[in-house]
């Protein structure tokens, strides 16, 4: 029953991957006959032949002299081979390339505030809920109230302009030299924390108050639950109640909203990125925007959707075995 | 017969935002040995309650509590510190719920959940535990008890699952069992079959038990002495033969004017006019007054006290029926 489950899920995902990638390669392409030209609008004051001239350079460079279903095959062709096509850029470096030279920048930052934010959120939440009602439970409430209306990216002016500028305690934004004079030394991944100190914490702050306030709502609607009382009619002992009964309950929504935020893990915080100079997938993203590049975006929204698709697929897997009753609907 | 409970005065009242509500009032309660006993009112009337606050499981804040004496099984365990009362709890008494899916963990299985009482009371290893666990579940009837031990609670049938709280709450051969409406959440057969399991069970080990339910019929199968609870008090207690064959008190006459019978000619149920006064605003006098077809200016001013009309009868009303009718 589980493996069928367990099969039954994976293909899902992979249809809507399929999907996915379909519309990615062809919404750019609706409205406008030709790629080339809403890639390379016309510019200054360039002749009509010198545009028709480009036009046909860029649709051999690119691709696009041949019909838009031979175009669909080579791209599925492409993807196949890894290689997400190649960037407007000068020198048309291929986008595969241009990502994964940023990948690994923004992960340094999206990890770290995922793991701060995971472990102590959740450890608050649990506090918040055993002592409810209590101070630390108030204090939890007023700090998430106060961080609903505070945006990140406030928070991230904030604190490079005090711990930054005025205090110089930190980078107030990162200087260029962090990411081409990186080395695997300890004076390198020094540095890397020391740029990454302001990022994280301007974005670390929701991140613990919305597992501690997603932890703490799950583990007193647990609480509430008959099977609890029948725990504590049997005598069994607090703790065994609190950690056998109570906290494997209420790690069920912990894991979906989990599940959720690893799939953001790549995508990066434009926001943020821009605040701090920090060169991550926000700032790529943003770039091949402002620059029409549509082949890294193209690149770049293909890898979000895979990962997103890859992250609710593990989620519902790792559900599985929390929770004997995801099956149910396959028994038969 | 020495009663194996003896509860005295029991008060829990629960402040809320739209006024206190007093859910017990004054309730004494007496079991006596192997004896069954049960608890009959309307939902809201305070009967989970006042089995809740036999076992000390009625949590305070949010509950106020005052009780004059617990006693059970000569000790009285009122001023129990919350880890004695964790020994006793499952070991000496033991309680049923209702709702068999939602009183066991979702995400353990029912073996396990059992297994929890002989490692928690007996100091039993996992495997011993689990030796006696099947024992249990072939006791209450359940076939196939090994591998059904290892089944969570949502690939049982309703009245399995509900087997499965029996072998729980039977598991440390407790004095007491409090069931709290252990036959409400089943179908009428299912009902029947778990009913005789639990009476068969009770007499075999020598338990007493509290039954909380409102289905009388429930209570006429399987009890020795009853209790009817109106709005927090109880206003009758009587045998159960004597209950049935001579109710007292204008609420139990209408309760079981209210169960519909196959001989029953007309097209209508019989029901007990108006509604359970709120919790919050109860009325004056009698409680049961706005309802109550002999009600006088006395019953409007004065709550009647519980009075003795021998042969183990009891019955809150100044003027209780006799079986030829009124007064």
């Amino acid at each position: 029953m589980k493996y069928t489950y367990v099969i039954k899920r994976i293909l899902y995902s992979l249809f809507v991957f399929a999907v996915v990638i379909t519309l990615n390669f062809f919404i750019p392409r609706i409205g406008v006959d030709d790629p080339a030209e809403r890639y390379y609008p016309p510019q200054g004051n360039m002749s009509e032949i010198e545009y028709e001239i480009i036009k046909q350079v860029t649709r051999q460079q690119y691709g696009f002299h041949v019909s838009t279903g031979q175009q669909y095959m080579n791209y599925l062709k492409g993807l196949f081979q890894g290689d997400l096509g190649t960037s407007f850029r000068p020198g048309s470096p291929a986008v595969i390339d241009l990502i994964l030279e940023r990948l690994p920048w923004t992960l340094v930052l999206s990890v770290s505030t995922m793991l701060i934010g995971v472990t102590i959120g959740i450890l608050f939440g649990v506090l918040a809920a055993v002592k409810r009602g209590r101070w630390q439970d108030t204090m939890l409430l007023n700090a998430s109230t106060i961080m609903v209306a505070l945006p990140a990216f406030f928070i991230a002016l904030i604190l490079s302009f005090y711990l930054g500028f005025e205090l110089e305690i930190f980078p107030a934004y990162t200087d260029s030299t962090m990411v081409s004079g990186f080395t695997w030394t300890w004076e390198g991944i020094r540095r890397v924390a020391q740029n990454a100190a302001l990022p994280v914490l301007s974005m670390v702050v929701g991140s613990i108050i919305s597992y501690a306030q997603g932890t703490r709502n799950a583990v007193i609607a647990v609480t509430n639950e008959d099977f609890v009382l029948t725990a504590r009619a049997k005598g069994l002992k607090q703790s065994t109640i609190r950690y056998k009964h109570i906290l494997r309950n209420s790690m069920l929504p912990i894991v979906t909203s989990l599940g959720m935020s690893i799939s953001g893990l790549i995508g990066g915080q434009v926001v943020i990125e821009q605040v701090f100079n920090w060169n991550g997938m926000g700032t790529l993203f943003l770039e091949a925007n402002n620059s029409n590049d549509y082949p890294l975006m193209m690149g770049i929204m293909l890898l979000l959707s895979g990962f997103t698709i890859f992250a609710i697929l593990v989620t519902d897997l790792v559900y599985v075995l929390l929770d004997p009753r995801v099956t149910v609907g396959d028994k038969r | 017969m020495e009663p194996i409970l003896k509860l005295r005065n029991l008060k829990v009242v629960f402040p809320t935002n739209y006024g206190v509500i007093r859910a017990v009032e004054s309730v004494d309660l007496d079991i006596g040995d192997r004896e069954c006993v049960a608890l009959v009112g309307e939902s809201g009337c305070g009967k989970s309650v006042t089995s809740q606050s036999v076992m000390r499981l009625i949590e305070s804040p949010p509950a106020l509590t005052q009780v004059d004496a617990i006693e059970f099984n000569g000790r009285d365990i009122k001023d129990y510190t919350p880890k004695q009362m964790q020994e006793l709890r499952g070991k000496e008494m033991s309680m049923i719920f209702q709702d068999a899916m939602t009183s066991l963990n979702p995400v353990m299985t029912v073996g396990n959940q059992i297994d929890e009482m002989y490692m928690r009371h007996q100091g039993d290893s996992k495997k011993e535990a689990r030796e006696k666990t099947v024992k249990a579940l072939e006791l209450i009837g359940l076939p196939e008890p090994r591998t059904r031990a290892n089944s969570f609670p949502h690939q049982l049938s309703g009245g399995m699952r509900q087997r499965v709280l029996l072998a729980m709450a039977f598991a440390c051969m407790p004095k007491l069992i409090i069931a709290d409406e252990p036959t409400t959440a089943l179908d009428v057969t299912i009902q029947a079959q778990v009913l005789k399991t639990l009476r068969g069970m009770q007499r075999g080990c020598g338990t007493s038990l509290l039954l909380v339910t409102h289905d009388l019929s429930v209570v006429a199968s399987i009890a020795d002495t009853v209790y009817v609870m109106y709005s927090g008090k109880i206003v009758e207690k009587a045998p159960v033969k004597d209950l049935f064959n001579s109710p007292q008190h204008p609420y139990t006459v209408g309760l079981m004017a209210a169960v519909p019978r196959l001989t029953d000619k007309k097209k209508t149920f019989t029901q007990i006019p108006g509604t359970v006064p709120h919790p919050a605003r109860k009325p004056s006098g009698c409680y049961f007054h706005p309802r109550c077809e002999y009600a006088t200016d006395k019953c409007r001013k004065e709550m009647p006290p519980l009075m003795g009309q021998g042969g183990g009868r009891e019955v809150r009303c100044y003027y209780p029926l006799t079986a030829g009718g009124n007064m």
